[in-house]
């Protein structure tokens, strides 16, 4: 049979064949196998194409192509309309063992989820928003937060640099300075957002994280406050009968600085979960507030942390590989 | 910082168990984790090899006769240094190793092995697994390993924060603990000896801020061979090989007090002189590890007046280093800028024990004391004499300062008074040599060792951490102002991702960094990183849509077929020069994929496609946002139906159907994906939801429908707005409900869309003689502007 003739045979058996097709996913599926499936007749016909002569084949392709969109739009008008026709229909029996519709529902990240968390708790307490750039200069970045270039503490942030002078941002601290150039105080800020370390990529260790920072400048604060303050974003978060700790440790920014850390029943063991301090006077002064009347505490966190902390998620990376049986387990 | 625990009971009473010892320095700022050998070993004894023999079956292996002064056991052992004689620790069958390594009886090569003989790795002492751990011959045997010797390996690991040189010693590390614990802390005392010669040679130093001090003296008939053994293990236990006596004991006393030093062989120094500069571009100087550096100007050297001998504070030269002929040596303890020191150290990309200890800040008079130290084991250990007198260099002294301390600061820091004998206390434990002037202010002195204490907030601290931050109460109360500003200026963006969620839309997370390809692939200008973690992550991206696709396509491999998922997160993009050309903007990005609802018995679903993407973000923008949502085709390269985003008549972004070509230059493999990419800082004021209450019209409705037959390239939304237009203000909605195409009916090209009209009254029932000429008057102008035709 000449292939006009086949193509036209394959046409004219396919719209009869449709006209009967009933509301049944097998019958659906099995009839569009034949037609437009993999080894369905229009792909049999497309195979045939290497028999005709070289100058011959585009136009062939071409008809076979104009087949292959028509029937395939004739197929999902008839499946649509069959879709319309099931709505229509008055259920006769109703099987309560079979499942309902379900609409599909969505997720919000769980990082989101956790970030916005940490922001009701803290704005609970009196702490507004800030939010700021992710690509900043050194001296925001560093120098003003009483972090001198040549100091080893350098070292305990590995920083992506633009040039010698700018860098993406390795905590939301840089915010603080913005503010505190902008604004007098009294102020009490927390500020999400996120962050870049230069570290190799791991199980446990990612190039970028989301920190929650927090600074509360006034003319009277404490540790005892900051501790205060600490104890109860830990009880919300992790719920109120966690124990933790404070410990000693240090940051450029901060004075007398702690960790916080809370006890793993599972691994018997203390967890960091974030550092914070008093603000240091070299601070308070590089933005030009007197550090003789002025005083202030400041803490950060990692928000990945304390949702691995919180979830029981071994895997930072799952954070960012957007992988649907990761997100839908949040939903 | 390891820490042997042995080692530190030369300066301290340490009463508790190891654990306790480690949670005490956690507690004062120095973090703490056991290391090393286990705190038990069941089964683990001490045994003498009675006898060894060659293997039948093969050459590298022994048979071994232990004996545990009882019983004899044959074991098969492999190491190359056992030997008959020897004390060794010694794993019984049902003894578990570290790794729960668990001894069983064996046949190694067709000869039973009951037990085994252990080296230092197996009992975690160090990284030594050539041979086997040989003890003491001194040990009693059949003695419980760990008590009888093990012990001495005990460690604790410190992670120390770079503020505390003084404490990358086990005399700092001791003062911290004997201060927590009000125990008596012995320091090492420190004897001058006088020279039995008087050999001399000349120090100059180019530049004191450089160099504040530097020390040496001649020694002779040094005796080059190992290291007593008290010396060997408690370097082991600290994490130190032994090498040889000389080489050990400036390890130990660095240590042991924190001062690095230095050895030289004094026979191989060209000439005999000491000129400490910076070096010159050009110069080479091969160091211990047998490395050539081309020297910087910028690193600090030590010179023999001439030729590099070392690099000042890091490592010393190759050709200077002590061998086992060394008979002579020059001793060097100095003192050396901590910046210039941490520049020069990173310039070789190393950093040492010494220059570890410089970056942090040594004072200048710990390099005597740590001279004196290296003179005085140096004769105990390999029974060198000092022939020259100690020279020293230290143009200009550096003295104590002063520091002030409130009483009413330190109490408003700490928000709680301690006593103040409690305070004096630490301060003297600490030797802050502090006295009160009655006026509510301490003067103190911290001592030279604590380059960190330089404020008065630099002694707070010390105060806060050695009470214990257990003992500031928490304060439960919120004082201060708060501001009448909305706390969160961004609380509204959640409209977006809660709305998005609830329509079946999965938020992501993608990586900010890219490779160039993926961040040029529409056109923009990315920021680049000048030192990426690779090339593949060498890039801030400009568009959200490449990790979405990444994503995209790594779900489709995992089985998943349908999807909606969005991100929302900043991009950056380098606009001009600089920091202040880089721009950042806050994007919403979606990708729709497959299905739009799951798979059900009941129907089947339709495929996401231009028009239910065009849905989503009406409902969104329209419904959710009151946000006015426009489009505008356009030809957008990489996409197919592209389309602008008008959002409040601002041009936002775009959206489409992804075209194949852009999916495959991304390597990618997955087709009928629909997408938009909006930027929203346009809108971001306008997030706040104004909302009004509009009374509800209680008149009844009239709904007429409209058949229009228009050529199949006719937009509907012209027509509707024309309808709107012309309804005199009676027309509530127009909706498009159908479009009919059959070419014998209307003929060929054309469409015959419905359209469903909806009229309503705000003040009284419509009747037919309100609407029919309305309805007439539309299907004039709608002829005559669109030439659509009712149906027939």
């Amino acid at each position: 049979m000449p292939l006009n003739a086949e193509i036209e045979s394959v046409k004219k058996n396919f719209l009869t064949e449709i006209e009967s097709l009933p509301k049944d996913k097998f019958l659906i599926d099995k009839f569009k196998n034949k037609y437009l499936g993999r080894k369905g007749l229009v792909s049999e016909l497309l195979s045939k194409i290497n028999n005709f002569k070289p100058e011959d084949r585009p136009d062939i392709g071409q008809k076979l192509n104009n087949l292959k969109i028509e029937l395939s739009s004739v197929f999902d008008l008839k499946v649509s309309s069959l879709i319309q026709e099931s709505n229509n229909n008055e259920i006769k029996s109703f099987d309560p063992t079979l499942p309902g519709i379900a609409p599909r529902i969505g997720s919000i990240h769980i990082l989101e989820q956790t970030m916005n968390q940490i922001k009701d708790i803290f704005m609970s307490v009196g702490f507004h928003i800030a939010y700021g750039p992710e690509v900043d200069d050194d001296y925001h970045n560093f120098s003003a937060l009483n972090i001198p270039e040549h100091h080893p503490a350098r070292d305990m942030q590995d920083t992506f640099f633009i040039d010698s002078n700018t860098v993406l941002r390795t905590h939301t601290s840089n915010v603080q300075i913005h503010l505190m150039e902008k604004q007098s105080p009294p102020l009490r800020y927390i500020i999400p957002g996120r962050v870049y370390r230069n570290e190799s990529i791991s199980y446990k260790s990612y190039c970028l994280f989301h920190q929650v920072e927090g600074i509360y400048i006034n003319k009277i604060v404490s540790f005892s406050e900051l501790k205060g303050c600490l104890e109860y974003f830990v009880r919300q978060i992790f719920g109120e009968k966690r124990k933790m700790r404070f410990r000693p440790s240090y940051f450029p920014f901060t004075e007398p600085s702690a960790e916080v850390d809370i006890w793993d029943d599972d691994r018997k063991k203390w967890l960091e979960i974030l550092g914070c301090g008093m603000v240091d006077p070299n601070v308070l002064e590089n933005v030009g507030y007197d550090s003789k009347i002025w005083h202030g505490y400041a803490f950060g966190m990692g928000v990945e942390r304390i949702a691995m902390l919180k979830y029981n998620i071994n895997d930072i990376r799952l954070f960012y590989n957007g992988d649907i049986r990761f997100l839908e387990q949040f939903i | 910082m390891i820490i042997s625990i042995e080692w530190l009971k030369e300066f301290i009473d340490i009463k508790e168990s190891n654990q306790d010892l480690a949670d005490i320095l956690s507690s004062i700022g120095l973090e703490a984790e056991l290391n090393g050998i286990p705190q038990s070993l069941e089964g683990v004894i001490t045994a003498k090899v009675e006898s060894i023999k060659s293997h039948p079956n093969a050459d590298r292996l022994k048979i071994c006769i232990v004996n545990d002064g009882i019983k004899n056991f044959q074991v098969v052992c492999g190491a190359p240094n056992v030997d008959k004689g020897q004390t060794i620790a010694f794993a019984k069958v049902g003894s578990v190793l570290p790794g729960n390594f668990k001894i069983k009886k064996a046949k190694i090569r067709g000869v039973d092995s009951i037990g085994m003989i252990c080296s230092e790795k197996e009992l975690l002492i160090s990284d030594e697994h050539d041979g086997i751990f040989i003890l003491p011959n001194k040990l009693d045997i059949g003695q419980n390993f760990i008590d009888a010797y093990g012990y001495k390996y005990f460690s604790i690991e410190l992670d120390l924060t770079p503020n505390r040189p003084d404490a990358l010693s086990h005399q700092g590390v001791a003062r911290d603990i004997a201060t927590k614990t009000g125990r008596k802390f012995n320091p090492i005392q420190i004897k001058s000896v006088k020279p039995v010669d008087n050999l001399t040679l000349n120090i100059s130093i180019e530049d004191q801020n450089d160099c504040p001090r530097y020390i040496c003296a001649i020694v002779d008939n040094v005796n080059v061979s190992s290291s007593p053994e008290w010396m060997v293990e408690r370097l082991k236990a600290a994490g130190q090989r032994s090498v040889n006596n000389i080489v050990d004991i400036s390890n130990y006393v660095m240590l042991e007090i924190g001062q690095p030093t230095h050895i030289f062989d004094f026979d191989k120094l060209k000439r005999k002189e000491i000129f400490v500069r910076r070096a010159v571009n050009g110069e080479k100087l091969t160091t211990l590890d047998e490395i050539e550096h081309d020297l910087k100007e910028s690193q600090l050297i030590i010179t023999d007046g001439k030729k590099p001998i070392a690099l000042a504070g890091v490592m010393g030269g190759l050709d200077t280093a002590v061998t086992k002929n060394t008979k002579k040596i020059l001793v060097e303890s100095a003192n050396f800028n901590s910046v210039t020191i941490r520049k020069g150290a990173k310039i070789i990309q190393a950093i040492t024990d010494a220059s570890k200890r410089f970056e942090r800040g040594m004072d200048p008079e710990s390099a005597e004391i740590g001279f004196w130290r290296v003179i005085e084991l140096l004769n105990t250990c390999s029974n060198g004499k000092l022939v020259s007198e100690k020279i020293d260099q230290y143009p200009k002294q550096i003295k104590n300062f002063e520091i002030t301390l409130r009483r009413v600061e330190l109490d408003l820091i700490l928000g709680y008074r301690f006593k103040k004998s409690k305070i004096e206390e630490i301060m003297e434990g600490l030797e802050i040599n502090s006295t009160w002037n009655g006026k509510d202010e301490w003067k103190c002195i911290p001592p030279l060792f604590r380059p960190d204490l330089e404020r008065e907030i630099d002694i707070i601290e010390e105060i806060a951490r050695m009470v214990g931050y257990d003992k500031i109460p928490s304060d439960e109360n919120i004082y201060g102002t708060f501001k009448y500003s909305n706390p969160d200026p961004e609380k509204n963006i959640n409209f977006i991702s809660e709305t998005l969620a609830g329509m079946g839309f999965h938020q992501v997370y993608t990586n900010s960094l890219q490779n160039k390809f993926e961040s040029t692939l529409i056109n923009n200008k990315p920021v680049k990183i000048m030192n990426p973690i690779n090339q593949e992550m060498g890039y801030l991206r400009t568009s959200l849509i490449p990790g979405l696709l990444k994503i995209s396509n790594y779900n489709k491999k995992n089985g998943k077929h349908n999807f909606r998922l969005f991100e929302l997160s900043k991009v950056h993009e380098q606009k001009t020069k600089g920091l202040k050309g880089i721009k950042e903007k806050l994007l919403l990005t979606g990708i729709i994929h497959g299905l739009k609802d799951n798979f059900n018995i009941h129907n089947i679903s339709k495929k996401e496609d231009i028009y239910t993407l065009k849905g989503y973000l009406y409902s969104l923008f329209t419904n959710k946002l009151k946000i006015k949502f426009d489009l505008n085709p356009s030809e957008i390269i990489g996409y197919d139906y592209g389309q602008i985003v008008l959002l409040n008549g601002i041009k936002s972004g775009i959206m489409g159907k992804l075209s194949p070509h852009i999916i495959t230059k991304l390597n990618l493999d997955i087709q009928n994906v629909f997408c938009f990419e909006l930027n929203l800082n346009s809108i971001m004021k306008n997030l706040v939801n104004k909302r009004k209450f509009i009374p509800i019209n209680p008149y009844p409705k009239i709904t007429r429908d409209l058949n229009l037959v228009m050529p199949e390239s006719q937009f509907v939304d012209p027509l509707i707005k024309t309808i709107l237009k012309y309804g005199n203000n009676l027309i509530l909605s127009v909706r498009p409900e159908n479009i009919f195409r059959d070419d014998s009916s209307i003929g060929d090209g054309n469409k015959s869309v419905t359209f469903s009209i909806t009229f309503q009254h705000h003040s009284k029932t419509l009747e037919d003689k309100d609407v029919n000429p309305i309805i007439d008057s539309i299907i004039n102008i709608v002829n005559k502007i669109y030439n659509a035709k009712l149906r027939a």
